[in-house]
């Protein structure tokens, strides 16, 4: 091939261009911004870049980021959060810049020409490009000496030494997801797969894993942010689990949170979807599932699955999808859950239900209650009544004791 | 009869039938690729000839969803781009995942077919079961689906129009390629300036600008806007979280209604704006130099199927799928050439099919003869229609003259068609109205808009059919759908809010699964148009599960008969209006071409995702030098 001289060369599109230059051959280069002033010192480290990747992905990752409100990415990118470095995407979705600028990016930063550090974000799993052949699972860019297609695996083979974290992003960059679920034919796995458990960035750090189909936005952005302020000596080092999880965001399981769950505790179940009662019965994995979407919600708290009325189907989890299948019918150990909670749950509910109906009484009501939105009730009467005062009399003799 | 290249023809009672006689009806010819390709004649060789041809290879193709790499050749002599190769760079595998599962896992795993398309392959895919199943969801559960599914077009459009597109029209990167025109666009007021609030049109491009422009920041949070009205009824975005075969799982409230409904009024201000400021825009270009009009310009090929259902016709059955579908707020609508032939889902459904001679698949037609001969009702369909295709991926060296994408050739009677938002408001136009409504109406050659009052006052809009089908009329009418999407979100609203009323609050049927041999495809519309999910299942378990995506058709490579498809189409004597020296071209044209398509690649190859473009011949110059 030393003979062959591109096309591109011999007209000149390439030649001659600086790689600096603001306005590159095809359009604006992103980093054109205008540096903000930042009197403040807060910490050394002033600018990242972020170099997202991807591999077997369906941009949902990006999607989800680009939605998330906690830091907004466009606070981010334009470098006005106090103690956050301001961020440099090099993202395909976002950049200015095509083709051959764009990859120079990507050169640049395997080259240690970048003027900061910079993250690799990956989206997507990876996919074995050994079994590929002559042609690619997924092509990025070309060799601009010999115009040899690259592929996105390749980048990563590349970049990831250099590095200052490799963070993978979503359940399929995770742990492998849907593209190495069963019928899997690019022998698709997860990043930790790939680059094995020794591997440490140059910060010294091994993959951290936000997974989640699509994972929250602010849990990725929240998790950036924190090791950013670690980085600038304002934060500690945010905790991670054995599976490289930001630990406070994935410690619980989504049930424990779940606004459904106090359902679940007395044993109230949704019969049909739509219901308002713990959706166990009707296939949602839940109890088992490590996820904070019912705290968080996906955008801006707003949305979540059973907050909505949708079950867990697992999707932040390694055993996604296959261990998770068929999605919608009912996880065998709920059988025994369930019925425990039926029983113990329904003999509390019963108790409760007792003390609420005292409760929804005031003083003055206790011969009739003057609403006019439901035929008029008196208050507890008879052996309920003798219940109520004995109840009373026992809460009054703790009074006290905390 | 619709019908000019297949030898299909209907009957008094409009049956269809293919024409007695023609012995090998869907045989396919291989021609020669037309349009320039390089000759092997040595390193280099071919482009000394004519000496101001620059062979681009744009890879990746960036600002736009997924993997896309375009190789094009400008013709610097004239002006034009003369060549194009649309490329798809990913391959995942998802139909041969889908094989073997249970057909209700394929909602929530064909949605990660596509993330930026958020939630309509989980809608779709959720027809297509609901079909097979025989199920009907109750009338409000097709209405929350409408509701989640105008919101993620809300989420949809200024996505595409402040990031992805906006930039090629900005300040930023127009004072490099066309200095003179922003001399123009600061001395031009802009005519809508008292509805955006842009005095001239430099203001507007200024506020075009990437990572600093106020269209570009605002953007950004109109998406959260959108994407916060789909999660109140689907749950999570992207991926829905509460779709299911027979309706949604929601638990709708009042609170439910009371939230979307104030989204909703935000909205309507939104989409006063974004019509004029891309009005402006469109027309300030047009007017500083016509030939803008030939940019992005190919055939008025467009091909719809259709979204948001009328909850009154639905019944999820094959058998009426033209009733329910020509019930659409947006029409199932083919246009060849300029005119609507058929609104028919079945027509397009049998006029479809895809072709893989330059994609990176196995021919499946050589292995034995068509599955299925007819649709269910009897309708001729061609073996190489999805129902009667098997996805068998070979990954091999790119070669333009042969393989050279991981996308297939999807074609409608043979013919290259393209899709898009902007297809919803052509077809819905020239379809005329069905539906009687306070809020749009279709005249036959333009959608007439009253756009309700919040912030700003009651708007009348009017988007008129242009005469061209090119890119800046395709980010026009895109604005537009922004009004037409709010008019479809309040008229489900009522809808909605009258089965609240009379109590008919269920959202979900349940649902048996067969275990005999079923067909059945899902027609819906993603953000950029066209979306099919066919399946075919039998013993309770997928036999076959085929996606074809708007950018499916889009990025489509060439097709056997030797058409381009419509990305190669669009590119291909787009003339280079830059006013710069040709050693500083920098294809701004070739690129607003491509993007005005709002490429998203993630589906596009069930699903290959390309990023980038690439435009060399690498068989034709390796082979020669090995």
């Amino acid at each position: 091939m030393e003979s062959f001289k591109r096309p591109q060369q011999a007209i000149g599109l390439i030649d001659g261009y600086d790689p600096l230059d603001p306005f590159a051959p095809i359009g604006v280069r992103s980093r054109a911004t205008v540096e903000p002033p930042d009197s403040l010192a807060l910490g050394p480290l002033k600018k990242i870049y972020l170099i997202w990747m991807v591999g077997a992905s369906c941009d949902g990752c990006t999607v989800a980021v680009s939605g998330g409100t906690h830091p907004r990415v466009e606070h981010l990118l334009a470098g006005i959060i106090p103690g956050l470095p301001r961020v440099e995407l090099v993202h395909t979705v976002v950049s200015t810049e095509s083709g051959a600028e764009w990859t120079h990016n990507l050169f640049m930063a395997e080259r240690g020409e970048l003027d900061a550090p910079y993250v690799i974000t990956w989206e997507g799993s990876i996919m074995d490009e050994s079994i590929s052949g002559d042609g690619y699972w997924m092509g990025l860019g070309e060799d601009p000496a010999t115009g040899r297609q690259i592929t996105s695996l390749e980048w990563l083979d590349r970049l990831s030494p250099g590095a200052a974290a490799v963070i993978a992003i979503g359940t399929c960059a995770t742990w492998g997801g849907i593209p190495a679920s069963k019928g899997n034919v690019t022998n698709a796995m997860g990043m930790m797969d790939y680059l094995g458990k020794d591997y440490r960035s140059s910060f010294g750090v091994p993959v951290v894993n936000i997974p989640g189909c699509a994972p929250i936005g602010d849990n990725y952005l929240e998790t950036a942010a924190a090791v950013c302020l670690f980085l600038n000596g304002l934060a500690p080092l945010p905790e991670f689990d054995e599976l490289g999880r930001p630990a406070w965001l994935f410690g619980e399981t989504v049930h424990r949170h779940c606004p459904r769950a106090g359902y679940y505790e007395e044993g109230v179940f949704a019969e049909e979807y739509g219901d308002k009662e713990c959706l166990v019965e009707l296939g949602c994995w839940g109890p088992v599932v490590q996820c904070n979407i019912a705290e968080r919600g996906q955008v801006d708290g707003h949305g979540g699955c059973m907050q909505m009325g949708g079950i867990c189907i697992g999707c932040t989890m390694p055993g996604f999808p296959d261990k998770f299948s068929p999605i919608g019918a009912i996880a065998p150990g709920s059988l025994i859950s369930s019925t425990t909670s039926r029983a113990v749950g329904g003999f509390i509910r019963r108790m409760r239900g007792i003390s609420r109906v005292d409760k929804n009484m005031t003083p003055r009501w206790d011969k009739d209650i003057p609403t006019g939105w439901s035929r008029a009730k008196t208050g507890p009467r008879g052996s309920m009544k003798t219940v109520h005062k004995f109840y009373s009399k026992y809460q009054h003799t703790h009074e006290g004791h905390n | 009869m619709c019908f000019k290249n297949l030898p299909i023809e209907f009957d008094e009672t409009g049956k269809a039938s293919l024409k007695e006689g023609v012995r090998d009806p869907y045989a396919v010819a291989v021609a020669e690729p037309k349009g320039y390709v390089r000759r092997n004649e040595g390193p280099g060789a071919q482009l000394a000839a004519p000496p101001r041809l620059r062979d681009w290879n744009i890879d990746p193709m960036t600002r736009v969803a997924g993997a896309l790499a375009v190789h094009t050749v400008l013709d610097l002599e004239n002006r034009k781009a003369v060549e194009a190769h649309a490329r798809a760079m990913l391959f995942r595998g998802y139909e041969i995942i889908l094989q073997g599962r249970d057909p209700r896992d394929a909602i929530d795993i064909s949605s990660r077919a596509c993330g930026v398309c958020g939630g309509v392959h989980a809608t779709v895919s959720s027809l297509c079961i609901e079909q097979a199943f025989g199920v009907c969801p109750p009338p409000l559960g097709v209405e929350v689906r409408n509701l989640g599914e105008v919101g993620e077009m809300f989420y949809d459009r200024p996505l595409h129009l402040g990031l992805l597109a906006g930039p090629d029209y900005s300040t930023a990167l127009v004072s490099v390629t066309n200095p003179e025109l922003v001399t123009r666009a600061e001395k031009t007021l802009a005519p809508h300036g008292d509805v955006h609030g842009y005095r001239t049109i430099k203001d507007i491009m200024d506020a075009l600008n990437p990572l600093t422009g106020q269209i570009y920041l605002e953007a950004l949070e109109w998406t959260r806007v959108g994407r916060i009205m789909a999660m109140l009824m689907l749950g999570k975005y992207p991926h829905p979280s509460t779709l299911l075969p027979g309706g949604v799982m929601t638990t709708i409230s009042t609170s439910s209604f009371n939230e979307y409904y104030t989204q909703l009024g935000k909205i309507f201000d939104f989409a006063k704006v974004i019509c004029r400021i891309w009005d402006d825009i469109c027309d300030f270009f047009l007017e500083a130099n016509p030939a803008y009009e030939q940019v992005g310009a190919r055939e008025m090929n467009i091909a719809q199927v259709g979204i948001w259902d009328d909850s009154t016709a639905y019944d999820a059955t094959y058998a009426n799928i033209n009733h329910w579908g020509k019930r659409r707020w947006s029409k199932p609508s083919m246009i060849i050439d300029g005119k609507l032939v058929t609104n028919n889902l079945t027509d397009i459904n049998m006029g479809f099919e895809e072709f893989i001679e330059h994609s990176f698949y196995e021919d499946w037609t050589r292995a034995g003869g068509p599955r299925y001969r007819t649709d269910p009702l009897g309708n001729p369909i061609s073996p190489h229609h999805p129902w009667n295709k098997t996805t068998i991926p070979k990954p091999q060296a790119t070669d333009f003259r042969g393989k050279y994408t991981w996308d297939t050739a999807p074609r409608w009677d043979r013919r290259t068609v393209e899709t898009g938002a902007y297809g919803q408001l052509w077809g819905t136009a020239l379809t005329g109205d069905s539906q009687e409504n306070p809020f749009f109406h279709a005249t036959g050659h333009s959608l007439q808009m009253v756009v309700p009052r919040h912030g700003l006052p009651e708007t009348e809009l009017e988007w008129k059919v242009p005469r061209t089908l090119n890119a800046l009329e395709r980010n026009r009418a895109r604005a537009y759908s922004m009004a037409f999407t709010s008019t479809i979100g309040m008229n489900c609203m009522l809808k909605a809010l009258e089965y609240w009323r009379r109590g008919e609050t269920k959202v979900h049927t349940p649902f048996k699964i067969p275990q005999d041999e079923r067909v059945a495809v899902g027609f819906w519309e993603a953000g950029r148009g066209w979306l099919a999910h066919h399946m075919v299942m039998d013993k309770g378990r997928i036999v076959n599960y085929q996606i074809t995506t708007p950018s499916t058709l889009n990025a489509a490579p060439r097709d056997p008969f030797g058409g381009l498809g419509p990305y190669e189409q669009a590119i291909v004597d787009t003339p280079i209006l830059e006013s710069v020296p040709d050693d500083q071209v920098k294809g701004i044209d070739v690129l607003r071409a491509i993007r005005s398509f709002d490429p998203c690649m993630p589906c596009t190859t069930h699903m290959d995702t390309g990023k980038g473009v690439i435009v060399r011949e690498v068989n034709s110059c390796g082979c020669t030098l090995e």
